[in-house]
């Protein structure tokens, strides 16, 4: 009965351990893009994972940041223990010390602290701040691998063998490294698993266009994550197990055989001599295709690092273009696109106005460019690339003239509005027409979600108050606050463009959603629609800049040109399903969704709505010290 | 022995630029103002409503998920310590598994498993039974940092555990011990590096986390982590964040201290 109460208790563990596991392994093939419920068997995922460059990118990344970092940490790590052991005492205790720190310091002040230093020094973030960083964390579990296993094997043997005619070198290869090779062994391989584990670290110290899959699950946590990743780490998981399980536990158990054999004072027999060898043939045999794999895989990484040809790195939001227009843009050019995302203007103007990573190409919110031109982070764009430019709607580039004179600076991309989907089935038809129903405690069984982005968030309590959506009033503000906190028991979740996934899965039955998602929600689950509030809403451009550090401005122009393309755009508007701001996308479009008012609102809805502007930089400190005020509550 | 101190010299190069440097740097810039005048703002801010509301949150998350993971994983060092004692190889090889599927996937996995509509709801459901509504709660931040840090508790007191010599517990026996006065007279005391290091080990980063509250926390659980976060990524003020950052630095100095008390040998590591 104890016996049993025992391992109930470990399977119990065991099944928590590994109950996430199981769950992305059967996710990896659900038949669905919108996690939740099971749709039956696919393999689609791994075969979009081995057609998606950005995946492909990610996992050749990971891989070659952790051998790099866990080759580089065990020899240096191997080698500072024996010259730790000639240390006193006193000098010994510091380095371990040191040691420590890396170990026991919270990853996020390892992480900000690195960043810190780099930009102190001027040295801009790339593929080798991240392995330089990686190899500083992965270091003291080498160390705290070897060095015991140092201190147990002693220098006995090794004098002997130097007073047998050995040099210290041959001693060392020969004699000691032998004995501590476990210790190395298991240094190199925890090493390897928390390079490969991490995201803090990576998150903080990469450059443009360095995504480990850690950074890109990140990336995708907020826009919804697809199943192509599960599939992807469903692999790694696979390839790392087999690999290990094969080297690691058929040597030993030939070891064991061979130690049995001694014990009872009796050679090995020829069939298990054999065994044993060949054991040992398939672990290195299996590490050795492990690592050729591992450089296959990364080869064209290094390849592109070495300077591949013409390059433009592009900052965008998640999930915020076709892939398909990717491609084709570099077949035609021969320029390489490189992308970064990021999930709300907020999050990224820091990464520009840092200026640690350079971006060629950046697309951004009207009023995040009023505050780009201002601080000098952006440049005028040069028309005379841009043929395609003669596309655009002139209508959209007088209003955008209003705050960027001769649209010097930024070419419309996409535009919209913000408001509320939600579920007809759940909540009936007509029901919801203001954006205080997003305060009503009936509706809030079926889960209101939120965005989580300080400008759109804001702007609602502002409407709702009767307010203007730019003020920056504090106690204009402070009300705004106090509203925002009143609504927060009845809010499921606080999120941007997950929310879409949480609405079609009927998680939530509706929420505060940009109209572009709304043909696209549709499409996953037809029950769904979309309302601008009488108060009226933010009509807002998302737009192409160049930034000032641009290093290549003439290619970032050839992508905006290609992108101003009427089928180009067409591409977009299916994919993405926002509105162009593209006249001759729109005489492509079909007729009847062109007329779908909540896609393209009336004029007269228009004349309800207003836009964001930069509102200086003291005000912006105003609205960020407020807004931290209500995320804190 | 090897009489070879400049071997250190490569390693000694990593520690300063890797951890010296960059922990100086902190140092400069919390205690700076944006125009680099000395100030002691950014360290006094942790006053601030927001920001101690979100400090006194992580401790209290850490300290539960502290306590359960030492409660789930003691008895799992014990069982362990009677019946794989001579496996360590494949113990410590089934607790460092998940680390290969990716710590962001794994914490997602809950989010799945947890939501509303979600697996476990999906099962709880064909079972006629009520669903559980904790995704977005405390509660399953609580849970994904349990879930995430439990290794690190039960990888050292399993190594400690493994180390203590069985004539001890039978000489024990024999002067007439119970059960329970062996646990707590011996087992406990002898396992305490184990402890120490294990707890060090799970609080440290589940206190300093913004991951797991950003993910399981639906967005209305923040912590000081996550403020941190946002100071360097959202509102660019690199001082405020490092400022905040070096006050995380002293449970740092609190581990790092206890550990040389407790677990001087370093008996109690993770490997």
């Amino acid at each position: 009965m104890k016996n049993f109460l025992k391992r109930f208790y470990l399977i119990i563990i065991l099944l928590f351990l590994y109950l996430p596991i199981v769950t992305l392994i059967v996710l990896s093939f659900n038949d669905t893009k919108t996690m939740g419920v099971w749709k039956g068997f696919t393999l689609k995922w791994y075969q979009d994972m081995f057609s998606n460059p950005q995946i492909l990118n990610a996992f050749c990344n990971t891989l070659f940041i952790a051998l790099l970092a866990a080759v580089v940490s065990t020899v240096v790590g191997t080698v500072a223990c024996v010259g730790i052991m000639a240390l006193s005492k006193r000098q010994k205790n510091a380095v371990l010390q040191a040691t420590n720190i890396p170990l026991l310091n919270a990853d996020i002040v390892t992480a900000v602290a690195l960043l810190l230093a780099f930009g102190m020094f001027g040295i801009s973030l790339s593929l080798g701040t991240v392995i330089f960083a990686h190899i500083t964390f992965c270091l003291p579990y080498v160390i705290l691998n070897v060095l015991p296993k140092l201190r147990q094997t002693g220098t006995i043997h090794f004098e002997a063998a130097q007073d047998l005619g050995a040099t210290p070198l041959y001693a060392f290869m020969h004699i000691v490294l032998p004995d501590i090779m476990p210790g190395v062994f298991s240094g190199f391989l925890l090493a390897f698993t928390m390079s490969l584990d991490d995201f803090i670290i990576t998150y903080f110290t990469r450059g443009a266009g360095i995504n480990t899959i850690s950074t890109l699950v990140y990336s995708q946590v907020k826009v919804g994550i697809r199943p192509t990743i599960f599939a992807l780490s469903t692999v790694i998981f696979v390839i790392v197990l087999v690999v290990l399980l094969l080297s690691n536990f058929l040597p030993e158990k030939a070891e064991k055989a061979r130690e049995k054999a001694e014990k009872e004072g009796r050679e090995l027999t020829p069939e298990q001599r054999k065994k044993r060898r060949t054991a040992k043939r398939i672990g290195a045999g299996i590490v050795a295709a492990a690592v050729v794999a591992v450089c296959v895989l990364a080869s064209p990484y290094v390849g592109a690092m070495a300077g591949k040809g013409e390059v433009i790195y592009f900052y965008n939001y998640g999930d915020y273009i076709d892939p398909d227009l990717i491609s084709a843009f570099e077949a035609e050019t021969g320029i390489s696109v490189v992308m970064d995302t990021f999930d709300t203007n907020e999050s990224m103007y820091p990464i520009i106005e840092g200026g640690q990573v350079s971006y060629d190409l950046v697309v951004a919110g009207d009023y995040t460019i009023e505050k780009m031109i201002e601080n000098k982070l952006i440049q005028p764009i040069n028309y005379d690339n841009i043929p395609n430019a003669a596309n655009l709607e002139p209508a959209y580039m007088e209003i955008l003239a209003s705050t960027d004179p001769g649209n010097q600076y930024m070419i419309p991309y996409t535009w919209g509005t913000v408001g509320i989907l939600y579920n007809k089935t759940m909540i009936p038809e007509g029901r919801i027409t203001s954006w205080k129903d997003l305060w009503d405690p009936e509706l809030a069984e079926h889960g209101i979600l939120m965005m989580d982005s300080l400008r759109d968030t804001f702007m609602v309590a502002e409407l709702i108050l009767g307010y203007d959506m730019n003020t920056s009033d504090p106690d204009e503000l402070q009300e705004v606050v106090d509203l925002l906190i009143s609504q927060q028991p009845l809010v499921q979740a606080y999120e941007n463009d997950s929310a879409r996934d949480d609405i079609i899965t009927e998680s939530a039955g509706l929420g505060m959603i940009y109209s572009g998602e709304y043909l696209y929600c549709l499409d996953e689950n037809e029950n769904l629609d979309y309302v601008i509030p009488e108060e009226g809403t933010n009509v807002w451009f998302d737009c192409f800049v160049i930034p000032t550090n641009a290093k290549n401005k003439e290619g970032a122009e050839k992508f905006i040109n290609f992108m101003l393309d009427a089928e180009a755009g067409l591409a977009t508007f299916n994919y993405l399903t926002y509105p162009i701001p593209n006249a001759a996308t729109m005489e492509l479009i079909d007729e009847e969704i062109r007329e779908d008012e909540n896609v393209f609102p009336s004029q007269e809805t228009l004349d309800l709505c207003d836009r964001f502007h930069y509102l200086g930089r003291e005000a912006d400190q105003v609205l960020a010290s407020y807004w931290k005020r209500f995320r804190g509550n | 022995m090897f009489k070879k101190k400049w071997l250190t010299a490569p390693y000694l190069v990593f520690i300063l630029c890797g951890t010296v440097i960059p922990l100086l740097a902190i140092f400069y810039y919390g205690f700076t103002d944006q125009e680099g005048h000395f100030t002691l703002e950014n360290i006094t801010a942790i006053a601030d409503e927001e920001h101690a509301k979100a400090l006194g949150l992580a401790l209290l998350f850490a300290l539960i998920c502290t306590v359960v993971c030492l409660l789930l994983a003691y008895p799992v060092g014990l069982i362990l310590r009677k019946h794989a004692g001579g496996r360590k190889g494949l113990v410590v090889f089934i607790l460092i598994l998940p680390m290969w599927m990716n710590f962001l996937l794994r914490t997602f996995a809950w989010k799945a498993l947890l939501a509303n509509n979600g697996v476990l709801n999906g099962i709880l459901g064909s079972l006629n039974l009520d669903p559980i509504r904790i995704i977005n709660t405390p509660a399953a931040v609580v849970l994904g940092m349990v879930y995430d840090f439990l290794p690190f508790m039960i990888l050292p007191i399993y190594n400690v555990m493994v180390k203590i010599d069985n004539n001890l517990i039978e000489a024990a026996y024999d002067l007439g011990a119970s059960g329970k006065t062996v646990l707590t007279k011996v087992l406990l005391p002898l396992s305490m590096p184990g402890i120490i290091s294990g707890i060090t080990m799970v609080f440290v980063p589940a206190v300093t986390t913004f991951v797991i509250s950003q993910i399981l926390g639906g967005g209305k659980i923040y912590l000081i982590g996550n403020i941190i976060e946002q100071e360097f990524t959202l509102n660019g003020n690199r001082q405020l964040g490092s400022g905040l950052s070096l006050v995380m630095m002293v449970f740092i100095l609190i581990s790092m201290a206890l550990l040389n008390k407790f677990d001087k040998n370093g008996e109690g590591s993770i490997i």
